[in-house]
């Protein structure tokens, strides 16, 4: 019974993981069909969650990478899961709260590791998945997009350089219209199947799944939900920003940058490369800049991003150990889970309350 | 402590990144300079030219709606 109270709380912990996990990246999601004048916000909101939806269902390597690959399942309890997760959604609070632009991708794995670790030792984490499937290609994605639509930009301005101006930005908008919607494609695809991932794993602790089972249909259902649920309310705020956050790109640029970005993510999910999508994302829209003019890139936002990637492993699993540290302190049952996610929630309501107080919040991405 | 990083599949996403990111990009463009193209030259009344550019432009539209079809059937066959 205990156990099953613990199951259902992880589960809703990440449903809602991934809902603010949608809500956070619908900016980077519709930004660039919007500043272009690709799309009109609602139509481009409505159109990127219905393809979140539906991307959460083409692919489940992802989640197999996160459910089996980065820790040892054998040693994992849905305590451990539900820790790991707090640790995620604490720090995503944080940043969001400074606007540090984190990646929640990073932030779910680096919580899962920690919590595992304080709960079975170092020899919980699985180094071979851990190192070759996410720090390795985290590192190399965001730079592979931005080489892509650096050099794809180059090459458009060959092609249409010559070409009447107004013909070319009517054919790249209608041609956002694709990359757009293969880019909410592929965030669909990648970023819920590490909710998947998650709850698979804690389905296979709790020993209603078997070892290495796939996530069941209602999961990837919920999770689709979710995530898309959390880019259609994350749009609206973002329309009331976009005229100061956005970075203004011609039509060209946008779709190279968003085809970048799609191609980078659809490929890395196939091989089951649980990515940050906000880091591939912006390394698209980088290149596309710089393929027009460097200068034109706000190269301090790399920096943060950077420094972001650096930080975001080590503290979500410091979080997420000490999640687990004060949960195990309550015995096994579910009062543990029960009490930090009532601090979990005070935490949430700190911080919006901290964020309304200084006006709009910041999309931490 | 032996690290496996994942050289073969690391590769193969560099590589359809490129092919697929760069590829779509740069037919797509073909199709718009043959759009613009075919306007131009129908207005100089040169039809045959125009329809030639008209030809490039639907090749490369037809290309790039099939490479998305086929992007989308390989990331759901696995």
């Amino acid at each position: 019974m205990s156990s099953d109270v613990i199951l259902v709380i992880v589960v809703a912990t990440a449903l809602a993981f991934d809902f603010t996990n949608g809500f956070h990246d619908t900016a980077n999601v519709v930004a660039t069909s919007i500043s272009t004048g690709a799309a009109r916000p609602q139509v481009a909101i409505g159109f990127a969650s219905l393809l979140n939806f539906a991307g959460a269902f083409i692919s489940i390597s992802v989640a197999a990478t996160v459910a089996n690959d980065v820790v040892d399942a054998a040693v994992v309890t849905p305590t451990v899961v539900f820790a790991g997760l707090i640790g995620a959604i604490a720090w995503n609070l944080i940043t969001w709260s400074f606007g540090l632009p984190s990646s929640s991708s990073h932030a779910l794995i680096g919580g899962v590791v920690g919590s595992a670790v304080a709960a079975a030792g170092f020899n919980a984490v699985l180094a071979d998945g851990l190192v070759g499937k996410v720090l390795i290609p985290a590192v190399i994605a965001p730079i592979l997009a931005l080489l892509v639509a650096g050099i794809g930009i180059g090459l458009v301005y060959r092609i249409v350089g010559k070409q009447r101006p107004g013909t070319v930005t009517r054919g790249f908008r209608y041609g956002q219209i694709i990359s757009g919607g293969m880019l909410a494609l592929a965030h669909g695809t990648n970023d819920a199947q590490k909710t998947m991932g998650v709850i698979t794993l804690a389905l296979v602790a709790n020993g209603t799944l078997g070892a290495n089972a796939d996530p069941p249909l209602w999961v990837i259902v919920a999770s689709a939900t979710a995530i898309a649920l959390g880019t259609y309310s994350g749009g609206w705020r973002i329309i009331r920003t976009t005229g100061t956050r956005i970075i203004k790109m011609d039509a060209a640029q946008g779709f190279s940058a968003q085809g970048a970005g799609a191609a980078v993510i659809l490929a890395s999910t196939h091989f089951g490369f649980p990515l940050s999508t906000t880091h591939v994302i912006n390394g698209g829209v980088m290149g596309a800049g710089a393929g027009k003019r460097v200068s034109a890139v706000r190269w301090g936002v790399a920096g943060n991003i950077v420094t972001a990637w650096l930080l975001t492993l080590p503290a979500a699993a410091a979080i997420g150990a000490a999640a687990y540290g004060i949960t195990a302190i309550f015995g096994d049952g579910a009062l543990g889970p029960i009490l930090v996610t009532l601090m979990s929630l005070s935490l949430i309501a700190a911080v919006f309350t901290r964020r309304s107080r200084q006006g709009a919040p910041v999309p931490a991405s | 402590m032996a690290v496996v990083v994942e050289t073969k599949e690391l590769l193969e996403t560099v590589i359809a990144s490129v092919v697929a990111g760069v590829g779509i990009t740069v037919v797509f463009s073909v199709g718009i300079w043959g759009a613009a193209r075919f306007a131009d030259l129908s207005r100089a009344e040169r039809p045959l030219a125009a329809a030639a550019a008209a030809a490039a432009a639907a090749l490369a539209g037809l290309i790039t709606a099939a490479a998305v079809v086929f992007g989308v059937v390989i990331m759901s066959s696995k």
